[in-house]
C-alpha cells in the first residue's frame, strides 16, 4: 500500500511542479496574446472603414457590432462586425463594413482553417471585392440562386461566408432598427445626417 | 436538422470525408506499423475504438467542468487521461483476452502516443455542429470519438487486406516496406479524396 | 569528440523520419511550406532538448514503474510553454501549425528519445541527443516540404521560384501528395542504404 502512495505521490509533485511552471508561463503570455488579438481586430476595422471611430454595442454574448463614426465628428460611417460559420474544416471568420444603408463596403476573412489551395483562397481579395456593394438579400451562393460566385472546389467555405454574413446583417439591422425606434437619438441624428448627405450628392 | 441527421453527418465526416488517418494525417504510426495482418489490425482498430469513445466523453467533462479557467492545462490533463485509459484497457484486455493482449505486444500501449487520440480529443473541444454555431456537447464529442475510431479502423483494415495481398507480389527491394504502404496510403488518401465537397 | 557525434548521429545515422520512422503525423501534416517545417521542427527540437535535459536530471527519482506517464508530464508541460509562447510571440507560425503544437507531445521521437536515451545517460549527452534527434527531423521536415511546396506552389520559403508559367500541381500539398512524396523518398533512402 505504502508502495502505491510513493508512487502516487512522486507523481502528483511532479504535476505540481509542472502546473506551477506553466501557471507561471500563463500569467506572462495570456495578457500578450489577449493584446495582440485586440490589436489585429482594430487594425482589420480601420482597414475597412478608414478615418473612423469605432463604437462597440453589444446585443448579446456571443455578438457585438462596431458603429463607425467620422473621426473627429458624430457623422455615421456605416457598421463592422464579425460573422462566423463553419466552412469544411475550420469555422470562417468574416470581418465586414457596412454603409449606413446595411450595404456592403468590404470584407475580409479574418481566420480560417480551410483546405490550402481551395477553401483557403478566400481570403484573396479577387474572391472579397465580389462583396463589395452587395446587399444583405444578395448573401447568397450562385448554387443557392445568388450572385456570390463560389470559389472554384470550395462551395462550402463559399457558403458558410455568405450565409454568415446575411444572417449577421439582419441582426445588426435589427438592434439598429431599435434602437432608432427606441428613441436613441444619438444614431437617429446620425443616420438622418448620413441620409441628407448621400441625397445632397456627397 | 433532427438529431438523427446530424449523428449521421457526424459519421459521414469522420468516416470519409474527414478521416482522421487519410485527411487529417492523424494516427499514422499504428496505420504505418500494424497494418499487415487483418487480425492484429483488426484487435488493433477494436482497442482504439474503444479508448477514443472512452476518451471523448472524459475529456468532454474534464474540459467543459475542470478547465474552465485552466485552458493551458489542457495538454497535460488530456494526456493524462488518455495514458490512464490506455493502462486501464491494456489490464482489462490482459485478463480477459490473453491471446489478443500478446498478438498486440508494444503497440498497445503505444495507443497513448496515437496522435489520433489526442487529436480527437482536441477537435472535440473545438468542434461544431452542421450549424456552424452550436459546440459539441456531452453526447456529441462521445459519438464522434466513436465515429473517429471506426473510420481509423476501417482504413486500417483496408491498408492490412492489400499489405497482405502485396506479400505475395515482387517489389523492387527499395520499395518493400515502408515506402510502398506510403504510396498505398497516398492512393487511398486520393480515393478519399473524392469525398471532399460532400453536403449532406 | 564523441559529443559531436551524439548530435550529429541523429542527423543521418538515426535520422528519426527516414530510419527510425517515428514522428510520421507531423511530418506529413505540416510540411505543405517549408517555414511551416521550419518552424515545427524548431518547437520540436526545444521540447526533444529540455524534456531530455529534465527527465536525465530525474532519471535518479524516478520510479520504473510510472515512467512513462512522468515522462508525458514532462513532455506536456514543455509543450504547453511552447504553444503559449508561440501564440504570444509568433502568432502566424501558431495559427498555420494549430493542432499539431499540442500534438507534438504525442510525437514518438521525443517519448522515444527519453525511454531510449535520456533515462540511461547524463544531462549533457541527453541535451546532446535531443538537439542531433532534433535536427534530423527539422532536416527530414525541410526535404519533404521543399518537394511539397515547389511542385504545389510553385515557391520555396514563400518566394517565387517555379517560372510563373507554371501550373501549381495542386495534389503535392494535399494529403495524398504528402503520403506519396514522403514513400518515394524512403524508396530513395532504401536505395541509398543499399548502395553502401
Amino acid at each position: 500500500m505504502m508502495y502505491y502512495i510513493k508512487l502516487g505521490g512522486i507523481l502528483l509533485i511532479i504535476c505540481v511542479i509542472a502546473t506551477g511552471i506553466l501557471a507561471y508561463v500563463n500569467s506572462v503570455t495570456e495578457p500578450k496574446i489577449i493584446a495582440l488579438k485586440a490589436a489585429e481586430a482594430v487594425k482589420s476595422r480601420e482597414a475597412l472603414i478608414p478615418g473612423a471611430d469605432f463604437e462597440e454595442v453589444k446585443v448579446s454574448d456571443d455578438f457585438s457590432y462596431f458603429i463607425a463614426y467620422k473621426k473627429g465628428s458624430k457623422e455615421l460611417l456605416g457598421y463592422t462586425f464579425t460573422a462566423g460559420k463553419t466552412g469544411y474544416s475550420s469555422k470562417v471568420l468574416t470581418m465586414a463594413g457596412l454603409d449606413p444603408q446595411f450595404n456592403i463596403i468590404n470584407i475580409k476573412v479574418i481566420d480560417q482553417a480551410e483546405t490550402p489551395g481551395l477553401g483557403a483562397n478566400c481570403t484573396a481579395p479577387s474572391f472579397s471585392d465580389q462583396f463589395k456593394g452587395k446587399t444583405q438579400e444578395q448573401m447568397l451562393v450562385d448554387k443557392d440562386g445568388g450572385p456570390i460566385k463560389s470559389l472554384s472546389g470550395a462551395t462550402i467555405t463559399t457558403r458558410a461566408i455568405a450565409n454568415s454574413l446575411m444572417e449577421q446583417i439582419q441582426v445588426l439591422k435589427k438592434d439598429v432598427d431599435s434602437h432608432l425606434r427606441g428613441n436613441d437619438t444619438e444614431i437617429g441624428n446620425d443616420v438622418t445626417l448620413a441620409k441628407d448627405k448621400q441625397e445632397v450628392g456627397q | 436538422m433532427g438529431y438523427i441527421g446530424e449523428i449521421f453527418v457526424m459519421a459521414m465526416t469522420a468516416l470519409f470525408i474527414q478521416n482522421f488517418v487519410l485527411s487529417r494525417f492523424l494516427g499514422l504510426c499504428p496505420y504505418l506499423g500494424v497494418s499487415k495482418k487483418i487480425d492484429s489490425a483488426f484487435g488493433m482498430g477494436m482497442a482504439v475504438i474503444f479508448v477514443m469513445t472512452l476518451t471523448s466523453s472524459i475529456t468532454y467533462l474534464i474540459n467543459r467542468y475542470l478547465l474552465a479557467n485552466f485552458m493551458y492545462l489542457q495538454t497535460i490533463a488530456f494526456i493524462l487521461t488518455i495514458a490512464a485509459l490506455v493502462q486501464f484497457v491494456e489490464m482489462v484486455i490482459q485478463k480477459n483476452a490473453p491471446a489478443l493482449y500478446k498478438s498486440l505486444g508494444v503497440y498497445l500501449p503505444l495507443i497513448t502516443t496515437n496522435c489520433a487520440v489526442l487529436g480527437v480529443a482536441i477537435i472535440n473541444t473545438k468542434a461544431f455542429r452542421s450549424d456552424g454555431v452550436t459546440a459539441y456537447n456531452f453526447l456529441d464529442s462521445t459519438l464522434n470519438g466513436f465515429f473517429t475510431g471506426l473510420g481509423f479502423t476501417v482504413v486500417l483494415l483496408a491498408m492490412a487486406g492489400i499489405r497482405q495481398r502485396l506479400e505475395l507480389v515482387e517489389l523492387p527491394k527499395s520499395m518493400k516496406g515502408m515506402p510502398i504502404a506510403l504510396i498505398l496510403a497516398g492512393i487511398m488518401a486520393l480515393a478519399f479524396y473524392g469525398f471532399m465537397g460532400f453536403k449532406i | 569528440m564523441k559529443l559531436l557525434s551524439e548530435v550529429t548521429k541523429g542527423i543521418i545515422k538515426e535520422n528519426p523520419i527516414f530510419v527510425i520512422v517515428l514522428g510520421m503525423c507531423p511530418t506529413l501534416a505540416v510540411s505543405t511550406s517549408v517555414d511551416n517545417a521550419l518552424g515545427m521542427g524548431a518547437a520540436a527540437t526545444f521540447v526533444l532538448i529540455c524534456s531530455n535535459m529534465i527527465i536525465s536530471l530525474i532519471k535518479g527519482i524516478v520510479p520504473s514503474s510510472i515512467r512513462i506517464p512522468i515522462y508525458i508530464v514532462v513532455i506536456a508541460a514543455f509543450v504547453s510553454i511552447v504553444d503559449m509562447s508561440m501564440a504570444a510571440f509568433l502568432p502566424d507560425l501558431h495559427k498555420a501549425l494549430g493542432l499539431f503544437i499540442p500534438l507534438i507531445v504525442v510525437n514518438c521521437i521525443i517519448l522515444g528519445r527519453a525511454e531510449a536515451y535520456a533515462s540511461k545517460n547524463n544531462v549533457i549527452n541527453s541535451m546532446a541527443d535531443g538537439l542531433g534527434m532534433g535536427l534530423g527531423f527539422t532536416l527530414s521536415l525541410v526535404i519533404v516540404a521543399t518537394i511539397r511546396e515547389i511542385l504545389g506552389s510553385g515557391t520555396w520559403l514563400k518566394m517565387q521560384v517555379m517560372p510563373s508559367s507554371y501550373e501549381p500541381m495542386l495534389v503535392a500539398i494535399l494529403a495524398p501528395g504528402a503520403f506519396i512524396t514522403l514513400g518515394f523518398l524512403m524508396a530513395l533512402m532504401n536505395m541509398m542504404k543499399e548502395k553502401k
